[in-house]
């Protein structure tokens, strides 16, 4: 009786041994590194000094950071649900019979399989001022307006989330579709006969079937919409003004640009708490959905 | 007895196959984001190196641009690993490396070195004014630049133009090579997603660096202003540049080459590059200042740095690596594959870099330029005084701030990002 006592706490050691050593100790350095100064590369601060919520006081009164949590509020309020949006009208498209069906899968899921970097160099070529394809194909359609969109204070933000969309789109469809394939197709042809058809059958039938495929779609695009950065030092460099700054990257300008132990441990605390907050939600969320 | 012998001998190699001391190992991080054959170059010099000293084993590091390289020297040393031994670095960024105690100081070893006094006098002054601080040496410059005017010489030819001997003629020849409002061509191009290197030739030419110590910064002053005013107008008055901040550092090169601009300001680095697609006679000068005949530039690059954290023998076989390197001969080699000025006097004087000037004269002009370059803004806390000058000069430049107001606004900030060093 005993033994079965501590048997599973051996069985999970191992996994509790790796996430103290590579989570919780981390999260602990980080969320006592936030409370000092240390400036690396300022002889006076090389060693930290204690400054309490000071960094955190100066964080928020810093214009600069309050631009860099609007930029990234307006990217994530954005990119989420027109990826959402998107994703799930593609998979409705390419489940249903049409000619050619696997040359439109492969069209929308290849930018999927690019890296970051790669998917921000094409679109460093088509978003390139004057004979930029994008600059084209809008002219095309009879715009002649703001052709400098990476330069541009008001677009540069914009660029990038139509960067990260074009990447995304693809993969996030990929699980709208094997949620649509899996569901109970007895359920939608019932609703069918009861007169359910169009949004309706949508919202009230489809995506309740879908939901928690909505959910894991939902989370990894909140989660990596805060990782992705490698189109921002392709791109824009956060610039023009730090109109396209977002967390992470600032993070990283921080902590290796400037040097600002303190201050990079700060944000580190904020964003894991924005994190933290989104994930504990989202599995309340669904905790409740499924009583 | 002849066993005994052979037993002995077999003994003795053996020991010595055990005993013999490892080699030393050294590795060179290298910013490989150069648009030159340079990773063949260096990995040929590398196996040379090694093959002439059997003791010593040379890794090389590329790693995109200079922010990587530095981000890998900070993340290995914080993380107490051993950082790649040499590392090519932005020459400016010597004060934070030194303050963080990423760099050990060089005096030691020239002075140890046969020939090593010798060998730092031979580098030029210009590209020196980065090398030195609290009295000690750094660095050695290994890849250095500066930002020069490139026009299209058949295009000024055909209009009947010389090239601009001041801002106004520049202004004046831009607006006349610009064709079609810049659909088919704009007179110049300026990238300026990262502004403040190719903005400082302009503040120079009118009067004022940006910067005169590494704790004062002279954003603010008239001179400087007039140069933001300056590049308004190049839009706004002579209409002859694309309106705004330009994210064009890749693209205005090409386009450079490919006609649809006839002139642009970029660095002396991308010399090879335009050379090899240009199907015109490039011309390369300083950049013209605001007064008649009076020219700009600006030095910049990067300096080959010894990291911190090194064994006596190791700092030795890299600090002889890099005299290896920059080998006068290697030097002329490097500035011909890339463009990049050569940083020795004595790399200038070689044979082989004589005749490559007598068939590319433009290279000589990029030489000539660096007589009227003053130093690359380098500064305490540089990446925080850089991002504000950025962000502010690309706020005038967006036209969301009155030129004045940006630069007052720049200046204010950066003495607060300053006020921890006085």
């Amino acid at each position: 009786m005993r033994r079965h006592r501590v048997l599973p706490y051996l069985l999970v050691a191992p996994t509790l041994c790796f996430v103290a050593v590579f989570t919780l100790l981390p999260l602990g350095e980080v969320l006592v590194g936030s409370l000092f100064k240390q400036k690396l590369n300022i002889p006076k601060y090389q060693h930290p000094v204690f400054n309490g919520l000071g960094t955190f006081a100066d964080l928020f009164g810093d214009p600069d950071f309050l631009q860099v949590l609007a930029n990234t509020g307006i990217y994530v309020l954005v990119l989420i649900p027109l990826l959402l949006i998107v994703a799930l009208g593609l998979a409705f498209l390419v489940e249903a019979k049409l000619k050619g069906l696997a040359f439109f899968r492969l069209s929308i899921f290849h930018p999927t399989v690019l890296p970051m970097v790669s998917a921000a160099t094409v679109w460093m070529f088509f978003l390139t001022p004057g004979y930029g394809l994008w600059n084209q194909a809008l002219r095309i359609l009879g715009y002649t307006g703001p052709q400098n969109w990476v330069g541009n204070p008001s677009l540069a933000l914009f660029s990038l989330i139509l960067v990260a969309f074009w990447k995304n789109v693809g993969f996030l469809m990929l699980f709208f579709l094997a949620g649509l394939q899996g569901m109970d197709r007895s359920v939608v042809e019932a609703a069918r006969l009861d007169g359910a058809a169009g949004l309706r059958m949508v919202t009230r039938v489809i995506l309740p079937l879908i939901r928690r495929q909505t959910l894991f779609v939902t989370t990894i695009a909140f989660i990596s919409a805060f990782q992705t950065v490698d189109h921002l030092f392709v791109l824009t460099q956060g610039g023009p003004s730090g109109r396209s700054t977002l967390l992470l990257y600032y993070l990283w300008e921080v902590r290796f640009d400037r040097m600002d132990i303190g201050r990079a441990d700060a944000v580190t605390v904020i964003m894991i708490a924005v994190l933290l907050a989104f994930t504990i939600s989202n599995f309340l969320m669904s905790e409740r959905n499924e009583k | 007895m002849k066993r005994l012998a052979i037993v002995c001998s077999l003994l003795i190699l053996g020991f010595a196959a055990v005993f013999a001391a490892p080699p030393v190992e050294i590795s060179l991080a290298y910013p490989v984001a150069v648009d030159a054959p340079i990773t063949a170059m260096l990995k040929g010099w590398a196996q040379d190196y090694m093959t002439q000293n059997p003791g010593v084993k040379v890794t090389l590091v590329f790693s995109g641009g200079y922010p990587d390289v530095k981000t890998a020297v900070q993340t290995a040393i914080q993380g107490g690993a051993k950082a790649p031994t040499l590392a090519v670095m932005l020459a400016t960024d010597v004060y934070d490396l030194v303050n963080a105690k990423y760099v050990d100081s060089l005096d030691a070893l020239v002075a140890q070195a046969p020939g090593g006094q010798a060998f730092v006098k031979d580098f030029l002054p210009a590209y020196m004014g980065n090398s030195t601080y609290k009295g000690k040496l750094w660095s050695l410059p290994f890849q250095r630049s500066a930002v020069v005017l490139y026009y299209n010489a058949d295009l000024f030819a055909a209009a009947k133009l010389q090239p601009p001997k001041s801002w106004d003629e520049m202004g004046r020849d831009a607006q006349a090579l610009t064709v079609d409002g810049g659909k088919t061509r704009w007179g110049i191009e300026i990238p300026t997603e990262n502004p403040y290197w190719t903005f400082q030739p302009l503040a120079i030419g009118a009067g004022k660096n940006v910067y005169t110590d590494d704790v004062t910064v002279n954003f603010n002053a008239p001179e400087v202003i007039d140069a933001v005013q300056f590049y308004l107008d190049l839009s706004q008055k002579y209409k002859a540049t694309p309106a705004g901040v330009q994210s064009s550092w890749g693209s205005s090169t090409q386009n450079f080459a490919a006609g649809k601009t006839a002139m642009i300001i970029h660095t002396t680095g991308s010399l090879a590059g335009i050379l090899k697609s240009a199907q015109f006679k490039v011309g390369v000068m300083a950049v013209p200042g605001r007064k008649a005949g009076s020219l700009a530039s600006v030095t910049g690059g990067g300096n080959l740095y010894l990291t911190a954290g090194h064994s006596p023998e190791e700092q030795k076989a890299a600090f002889a690596f890099a005299q290896f390197l920059l080998d006068p001969a290697r030097v002329a080699q490097f500035s011909q594959a890339t463009g990049y000025i050569p940083n020795r006097l004595s790399a200038g004087k070689t044979a082989a870099f004589k005749a490559w000037l007598d068939k590319v004269p433009q290279a000589a002009d990029a030489v000539a330029a660096l007589a009227a370059a003053q130093p690359e803004l380098a500064t305490q806390n540089l990446n925080g005084v850089k991002t504000i000058f950025n962000k502010y000069l690309q706020s005038a430049f967006n036209g969301s701030q009155s030129p004045k107001e940006a630069m007052d606004a720049a200046q204010k900030e950066s003495d607060k990002a300053l006020d921890d060093y006085r």
